[in-house]
């Protein structure tokens, strides 16, 4: 791990996939994805359900569109392929 | 951004306990609670989940939050007016871990 090994709240990380469409040959993305670590808790309780659980996760706070065109298309093909990624400004811990 | 020891650990926390509204029994026990930090991420969907969701889910989420993995009994003594004497049992923490978030579990 590196400068994220004990990090605690969300970050902007890179994320590397091998996008697909049919038709098209596949690309190698290397893009933002949002990752960390959220407090969570669960704690016994009295009454039912008899555990509360308090969850967050590290999802998009913001989204950017990015559109790609993928290569070698077969012809009629839409060689255009948008994804969602992290906007590099926020990322945070999320009530689930 | 702090830093902090990863991973879902037992932490005490204090309960009262009453053995009805008009708090005419009751007493108090440090008891555990899991607490901690578990990894989560979100990235963009594969091109097969945006087809079979319709372009909705166009982000997936890969995450674990910190969970009770094992609960135990333990026995509470109540205080009541007087100098009358209850026992009550709750439940305590005994293991805890990092899985599943507790919405995707039903």
């Amino acid at each position: 791990s590196g400068w994220w090994g004990n990090l605690v709240g969300c970050a902007v990380r890179e994320f590397t996939f091998l996008a697909k469409k049919p038709g098209c040959r596949g690309l190698r993305i290397t893009t933002d994805a949002c990752w960390g670590r959220c407090e969570t808790w669960e704690k016994p309780i009295l009454e039912p359900p008899y555990i509360e659980a308090h969850h967050r996760v590290c999802t998009y706070n913001e989204t950017k569109q990015v559109t790609i065109k993928m290569p070698n298309c077969a012809p009629g093909v839409d060689p255009f392929y948008t994804i969602l990624c992290c906007s590099t400004v926020t990322t945070e811990c999320e009530t689930i | 951004q702090e830093a902090v020891i990863p991973g879902c650990h037992l932490h005490p926390f204090n309960v009262t306990v009453r053995s009805d509204r008009q708090g005419t029994c009751q007493g108090s026990h440090v008891a555990q609670a899991c607490v901690g930090h578990c990894e989560s991420s979100a990235f963009p969907s594969r091109y097969s989940v945006l087809v079979a969701s319709g372009y909705r889910h166009n982000v997936t989420s890969i995450s674990q939050c910190c969970t009770i993995s094992g609960l135990k009994k333990v026995k509470v003594q109540l205080q009541c007016v007087g100098s009358r004497r209850e026992e009550l049992e709750i439940f305590t923490a005994r293991a805890c871990q990092c899985d599943m978030c507790r919405l995707s579990r039903y």
